[in-house]
């Protein structure tokens, strides 16, 4: 696990983005902490649910990348200042309230990046 | 010295100073003519201070003890820089990083329990007072001799250091440390993230900027790895009020790792083009403190390095692992030579209406030359914007012709004695000066101008010295042009410019490969020429075969009946990791009874390592491996029968190599090492018997029975002539074994091991070498192929080892 402080990853998402989906849930990430790439997510939680890779998909300009888009060989962009949406589909988990979100994504540099942070909808 | 500071930059006995630094490792550039060449290297490529990390685990092997004798004495490394005139950033830790073993932690240090290093657990803060003390004893010892050179004018805490809470105890509590015992100079810490930490626990803020850091990266297409760089001013200013922009840590090269894709390839990715602009942006920025990591580049001999990297830390520095100055050095010479031309330690963003894809352009009035500076950077893909696609068209009218990842520093109203410039994308490279006339020396480019507000365009596309002069009250500026080329072999010394020479000593002394004929430049007497006849070495020296003086088989420990009773006893079911052992050595011996009923054996070890049982092989594994940056440890089990365990109670040797500690950036650096379980099947307790190092001269007077390490011993003589520079390596082009180390006159310089990428050259430090050398060469793995031992030595013995020039220079006074 990479040592960036927790207070610094929690940046980069975007509070009071968390939204309810039909079948799953999203919010939102900006990158505050400088250029990089995405070459991965292991997984994403919300509350008690666990969202494999092939159910996230993260869009970015209008574009959505999905668990086979993106590997260490194909990682994709994230600039200093952009932002975009997981999208994470399959199974309910928002819950009215406070939520809790997980997200271990990966970077081609810095390895395993886990976020925590709590959200309310 | 006073060292102060304020908003703009540093000043050293109230004078405004631009500090140009360069980082250099004295531990992995050994002995004192080492550093005098790299330092006076650095100081002919503009450099005026040098920046140097204090490797505690270098010093330190044991508790309690520490030796700067020898190599070791960082007294003299301070005194080399400070005779070759340079400044000092010392950075004494407590932990470095570096890419070193453990970061710089002495081994001793991570075994202890009641130590915590770094007060961090994973992210986690937690504060140690045990490790407090020891790092105490560390400043205790570095610091007295740090003190007493008034060139160091910085101190670095820690080393991009963070965690969770970001609690300020321990930093304040080093920088407390450091004034106790007698700091004076402005204390900084470098912070990674660059989001302001620790700003308000030191006197200076500053960050480190690698934004090309994965090789397999393409930075020119990925060009926004720059947008931190692009925006650093921001982050200065919103992190500490007062306090310069000062980049501790700006990439210069970037380190390769096993399994990487070689320095080569880092060379080649980064070229030129990614100092220049990385030094460039930072100027547009307002920064007046910059550190090239690295400088120089190293060797890691010894167990220096830390488990990620081999052998080389070449690190593409602009001044390579061998000491040859390399293409990148050059580009860093002439912002160097620009920056002691004019002096850029106070200017001001100013408003510069210009937007245009791709194009980074920033302009910066200079209070202190009353004139602006547009810096502009073209960072389109193969978009050479040329005059006839109409170049980079410009608010006032101008146009600048770029090439695809270049950039330039152009002067706007500069004034001159002779002259004035309106605008320039004609680079300037230098300026002597005295009170009455000056000569700027310009870099041609054929598709750029020279703008003078009276009219007057200067096209750029000059041979070398064509010049221009103009007058105005009783005052001259000359125009000299150099080429690219002859600017590279152009020199900046003190009051005049020596031209021609591979590079100059502080003394004036030049040094040159090959008959040359010197020209000397000063306001006084202009031109002047000397021809240096270099007789003796030959353009390309060819490589050179070793004759093989000796094959022995060197492995006594794994015979049968070997002697290791006076090894050191873990008792049956205890620890056999390197720190239970209290054992750091790359390489481990262990040795065992074990009996006839064992079916299996089940182990892991870091990284490499070999099992025999009653003297015979039974299994040879290369378990390092790294996925996502962290170790994958492997666990492997070896199935045993009666064919192997042929006797009652049979012997049992394990030897262990390991790469190295963690550097304790992403990963612990107290991650075990050596044989980290050990478990039978069914299972008994086993009683080990550990002892370290391969060491060449076991085996002078016995050789071994069985083959499977081997040394080679070649021996060669070398003229170590006085005022000559050279740079010797052996070459193991064609070497079929799998794993080398390699000693020179008993110190280790190398190791080889065959993956996917492979270090096949190895630097023969000059500090090491004398005048009748002895290489001894420890292959560990007997081919596969090769049936008999017989014919194993046989096949070494026709190894071929070459020994190579990387350079040879001549100095002439």
């Amino acid at each position: 696990m990479v040592v960036v402080p927790e207070f610094l990853i929690k940046r980069i998402y975007q509070k009071g983005s968390l939204k309810k989906l039909d079948n799953g849930a999203s919010f939102n990430l900006k990158n505050v902490l400088g250029p990089g790439f995405i070459s991965g997510f292991n997984y994403v939680k919300i509350n008690d649910v666990t969202y494999e890779p092939k159910d996230v998909k993260f869009i970015m300009n209008g574009q959505e990348y999905t668990s086979g888009d993106v590997s260490e060989d194909h990682p994709i962009a994230f600039r200093l200042g952009q932002a975009g949406t997981i999208v994470v589909e399959g199974q309910q988990s928002v819950t009215e309230g406070v939520n809790k979100i997980v997200i271990e994504a990966l970077n081609p540099e810095a390895g395993v990046v886990k976020l925590s942070v709590e959200d309310n909808v | 010295m006073d060292i102060s500071f304020d908003k703009y930059s540093l000043m050293v006995d109230g004078k405004r100073v631009f500090i140009k630094s360069g980082a250099f490792h004295y531990f992995r550039t050994p002995g004192v003519k080492m550093a005098r060449d790299r330092f006076q290297k650095m100081k002919a490529g503009g450099y005026n201070t040098v920046d140097i990390y204090f490797n505690w685990n270098y010093h330190s092997a044991k508790p309690g003890e520490y030796d700067f004798t020898g190599i070791k004495d960082v007294r003299k490394v301070l005194e080399e820089a400070k005779k070759a005139g340079l400044f000092v950033i010392a950075r004494p830790g407590p932990f470095i990083n570096a890419e070193v073993n453990a970061g710089g932690l002495p081994f001793w240090l991570l075994k202890m329990e009641d130590v915590i290093p770094r007060n961090r657990v994973g992210t986690e803060y937690k504060y140690s007072p045990k490790y407090m003390e020891y790092v105490a004893e560390w400043y205790d010892q570095i610091i007295p001799i740090i003190k007493e050179f008034d060139n160091v004018i910085l101190f670095q805490i820690e080393n991009e250091y963070a965690t969770d809470s970001m609690d300020e105890g321990y930093m304040n509590e080093l920088y407390r440390m450091a004034r106790e015992r007698g700091i004076t100079c402005p204390i900084f810490h470098n912070d990674a993230y660059f989001a302001g930490l620790w700003a308000d626990c030191v006197d200076i803020y500053a960050l480190d900027l690698y934004p090309y850091i994965n090789p397999n990266q393409n930075w020119k297409q990925d060009n926004f790895c720059f947008d931190t760089l692009d925006n650093v001013e921001d982050i200065f200013r919103s992190a500490k009020e007062g306090s310069p922009p000062f980049i501790a840590e700006m990439q210069a090269g970037w380190f390769d790792k096993w399994d990487g894709s070689g320095y080569g390839h880092i060379r080649e990715a980064l070229g030129d083009e990614h100092i220049n602009i990385m030094t460039k942006t930072a100027l547009s920025q307002g920064v007046t403190l910059f550190n090239h990591y690295m400088a120089a580049g190293g060797t890691n001999w010894g167990d220096l390095a830390c488990d990620e990297v081999y052998t080389s830390y070449e690190f593409t520095a602009p001044i390579d692992e061998f000491g040859v100055i390399q293409s990148n050095f050059y580009k860093a010479k002439e912002i160097n030579y620009f920056l002691d031309s004019f002096d850029l330690t106070c200017t001001e963003p100013k408003d510069f209406d210009f937007c245009q894809e791709n194009i980074y352009a920033k302009m910066r009035h200079d209070n202190t030359n009353d004139c602006d500076w547009l810096f502009i950077r073209n960072m389109g893909i193969n978009q050479k914007i040329n005059e006839a696609e109409g170049g980079i068209t410009l608010p006032n009218g101008k146009t600048v012709v770029l090439k695809s990842c270049d950039m330039k520093i152009c002067p706007v109203n500069l004034k001159l004695y002779g002259c004035d410039i309106e605008f320039s994308d004609v680079e300037i490279f230098t300026r002597l000066k005295n009170e009455n006339e000056e000569a700027v020396f310009f870099i041609s480019d054929k598709n750029a101008n020279i703008y003078l507000s009276d009219g007057t365009v200067i096209k750029g596309d000059k041979m070398d010295f064509e010049n221009y002069t103009f007058e105005r009250d009783g005052k001259t500026t000359q125009f000299i042009f150099l080429t690219k080329h002859m600017a590279d072999r152009s020199w900046f010394l003190k009051d005049r410019m020596i031209f021609n020479a591979d590079y100059v000593l502080p003394n004036g002394a030049v040094a040159v490969e090959k008959n040359t004929e010197i020209a000397y430049f000063d306001l006084k007497y202009k031109f002047a020429k000397k021809n240096c006849i270099v007789n003796a070495y030959p353009n390309n020296p060819p490589l050179e075969q070793l004759e093989i003086s000796s094959v022995k088989f060197c492995s006594p420990e794994i015979d049968l009946d070997y002697d290791y009773s006076g090894w050191k006893k873990i008792e049956a079911g205890g620890k056999t990791d390197a720190f239970s052992c209290d054992i750091y050595d790359e390489f481990i011996w262990y040795k065992a009874k074990i009996p006839d009923y064992l079916t299996e054996i089940t182990l892991s070890a870091r990284h490499l390592f070999a099992v025999y049982v009653n003297g015979k092989e039974i299994i040879n594994r290369n378990s390092y491996k790294l996925e996502k940056l962290q170790e994958v440890p492997e666990t492997i089990s070896v199935p045993l029968n009666k064919t192997i365990l042929t006797r009652e109670t049979n012997e049992l040797t394990i030897l262990v190599q390991n790469l190295g500690f963690d550097k304790g950036f992403s990963g612990d650096t107290n991650s075990p090492r050596g044989l980290v379980l050990f478990e039978t099947t069914p299972q008994i307790p086993v009683e080990f018997y550990v002892c370290e190092k391969l060491a060449p001269e076991y085996t002078t007077k016995f050789e071994s029975d069985n083959p499977y390490l081997s040394k080679i011993t070649v021996n060669f003589d070398l003229n170590m002539s006085e005022n000559v520079f050279f740079a010797k390596y052996i070459s193991f082009e064609d070497f079929r074994c799998r794993r080398a180390t390699i000693y020179l006159n008993g110190v280790k310089i190398g190791r080889y091991i065959k993956r996917r990428h492979v270090q096949d050259k190895f630097y023969l430090i000059n500090e090491f070498l004398k005048p009748h050398n002895t290489l001894d060469i420890i292959v560990w793995e007997k081919d596969r192929n090769v049936k008999s031992a017989w014919g194993f030595k046989s096949d070494l013995k026709n190894v071929k080892i070459l020994l190579g020039t990387f350079k040879i220079c001549q100095l002439f006074k």
